[in-house]
């Protein structure tokens, strides 16, 4: 591009390791809770008896850490390392930076305690009460302006496509958090949401279906295309294609909320537009997916070896399955079987073990040993933790669809005299049983794997100056 | 109403919204790819996909 000069500009590279160490200690927590989780619902003793240990409790602490606290900071440090040396520019300000780790930190500090405490709005995935989604309002802002103000001081001018990426998460999770939770407080822990009835689940799911859009899915695309052609040595298969998927994909994403809602009070016509939107997702969604694939052209055999390729990998092959599923469950006779089984819990955990965990791990594999300027301790462990991990996902995941459709089909299942033939809830719960352990067991193995790498992350930062990067 | 026009006035409205998204969503679809394949922009398009890779680390 312009030739700007190589004398390397200095980067703020002390953020990055902060918010790298914030993803791995919030990633532990996270899919401990998870685990937990599991462990109640194969053995309901495990819920303690306690009200603060509960697994309605203790659900939504697990999905605010697992999101907002592991792929939230992920996509932090991520995006502060990939947009400081696209720009060839440092961060706009350090005390932003500054005031955004800590801020971040503070609000999933406070999402910790007031959750447990059964402080909530009620409102999946904007459980927080009122003063921290002020608090979050403020850091988030804090981020934007750090982040376009890097932009305005750029020392490279066409924005790559990644920027784009993050740039729509950026705009996009301002205006759905702002939206989804107006409200008129109470009291300091209590509020009311400005809307009612069939508008409050609408714009309740506007919201969770662009959370997962643009926090889970959006900014990792962006990330992939920084990140995939660095890991593979050569250039993203087709830039054109990437920037038609771009485009394809944040107009599409706006719409397929209602996806949420099928079979509900929500009128049928917007129901329809949502099944449909859903569905033409699966175009941008696919050629993503094989923009990501096709990158590796030529450097198949660096799969035997590199396990930052095999993340990556496989982190894409999830996110075409799970882009692919997710069409299909929009379609009303097929969620009509899978809403609220443990179908959906599947599809998930295919999206958020496989590609944003998997990636999360190629990007943190690559970028720690960067930013602490050392080789990284040990590749065998890599391994071993991708190994880990996949074998985990697919073992929660199977066993969740077998579940699922066992579920569903048991729930609708009538005998001759027209009358339905499992009537007690709890056979269903009986049946599905050892498929709970089965998933506990998947998620054991996929903490394990985050241990692993917990171990070899810290193995690599502490170790002398003989394994630096360069002398 | 009578649930008749009702049901009328809501295929209307959906016929309406889906018209007007799938023109507009075309229309827009179809301008990115002109752009994105149009053979001025071809040599920025292709210098911009290196731009991971210029530095290292
Ligand atoms: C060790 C890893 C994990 C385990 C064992 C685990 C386990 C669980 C369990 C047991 C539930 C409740 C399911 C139910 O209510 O039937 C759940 C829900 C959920 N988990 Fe995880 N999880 C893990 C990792 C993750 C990660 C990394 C993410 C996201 C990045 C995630 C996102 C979610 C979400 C969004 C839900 C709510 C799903 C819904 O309401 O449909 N989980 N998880
Ligand atoms: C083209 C892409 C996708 C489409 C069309 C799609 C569609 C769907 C549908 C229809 C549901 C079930 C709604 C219900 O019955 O209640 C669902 C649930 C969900 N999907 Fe997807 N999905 C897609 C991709 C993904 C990806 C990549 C992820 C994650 C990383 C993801 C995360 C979720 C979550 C967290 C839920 C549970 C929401 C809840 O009920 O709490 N989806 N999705």
């Amino acid at each position: 591009m312009e030739a700007a000069p190589l004398s390397a500009p200095r980067y703020d590279d002390a953020s990055v390791r902060r918010f790298i160490t914030a993803t791995v200690l919030w990633g532990i927590v996270g899919m401990l809770v998870g685990a937990i989780l599991a462990l109640q619902l194969a053995w309901a003793p495990a819920n303690l008896g306690l009200p603060w240990t509960s697994f309605g409790r203790l659900r939504p602490l697990h999905t605010n850490a697992v999101i907002f606290a592991f792929t939230g900071n992920a996509l932090f440090a991520g995006i502060y390392y990939s947009m400081q040396r696209l720009l060839k520019t440092r961060m706009w300000s350090d005390t932003l930076s500054s005031v955004h780790f800590w801020g971040w930190q503070a609000i999933i500090v406070l999402a910790a305690v007031t959750l447990p405490l059964g402080m909530t709005q009620g409102k999946e995935y904007a459980e927080l009460i009122w003063p921290i989604d002020l608090l979050i309002a403020v850091v988030w802002l804090v981020f934007a302006a750090n982040f376009f103000g890097t932009i305005a001081i750029r020392k490279v001018k066409h924005l790559y496509v990644a920027l784009w990426f993050y740039m729509s998460m950026v705009i996009t999770i301002t205006v759905l958090h702002v939206v989804n939770n107006l409200a008129l407080p109470a009291t300091l822990t209590r509020s009311y949401p400005v809307y009612s009835g069939m508008t409050d689940a609408l714009v309740q799911w506007w919201y969770g279906h662009n959370a997962v859009g643009f926090l889970l899915t959006t900014p990792i695309l962006g990330l992939m295309y920084y990140f995939l052609p660095r890991a593979a040595q050569r250039p993203v298969f087709s830039y054109r294609l990437s920037i038609i998927h771009f485009w394809a994909l944040v107009f599409l994403y706006i719409w397929a909320g209602p996806h949420h809602l099928l079979y509900s009070a929500l009128p049928d016509w917007a129901q329809t537009v949502g099944m449909v939107f859903s569905l033409m997702l699966l175009a941008p969604s696919w050629g993503g997916m094989l923009n990501g694939l096709l990158t590796l052209r030529g450097a198949w055999d660096r799969l035997r070896t590199d396990p930052i390729l095999k993340f990556w990998v496989a982190a894409i092959t999830f996110y075409g399955m799970s882009t692919f599923e997710g069409p299909m469950m929009s379609i009303r006779a097929v969620n009509a079987l899978s809403h609220f089984t443990d179908w959906t819990i599947a599809h998930v955990h295919a999206g958020a073990l496989g590609w944003v965990g998997e990636s999360v791990f190629a990007m943190l594999y690559y970028m720690a040993p960067q930013v602490w300027n050392r080789k990284l301790h040990s590749v065998s462990l890599a391994t071993t933790h991708f190994w880990l991990a996949t074998v985990g996902i697919v073992l929660y995941v199977v066993a969740m669809w077998t579940a699922g459709v066992t579920q569903g089909l048991m729930w609708r299942a009538f005998d001759e005299a027209g009358l339905l033939q499992y009537p007690n809830f709890v056979d269903t719960v009986r049946t599905l049983n050892p498929f709970y352990w089965i998933r506990l067991l998947g998620g054991l193995m996929y903490l394990g794997g985050i241990i692993v790498m917990a171990w070899n992350l810290y193995k690599t930062a502490t170790s002398d100056s003989s394994n630096a990067l360069e002398a | 109403m009578s649930p008749v026009t009702d049901a009328v006035a809501q295929s209307a409205q959906l016929g309406w919204v889906l018209g007007v998204m799938t023109v507009a969503f075309l229309t827009s679809f179809v301008g990115w790819t002109l752009w994105a394949w149009w053979p001025s922009n071809r040599e920025r398009l292709d210098a911009a996909a290196l731009l991971p890779l210029e530095e290292s680390p």
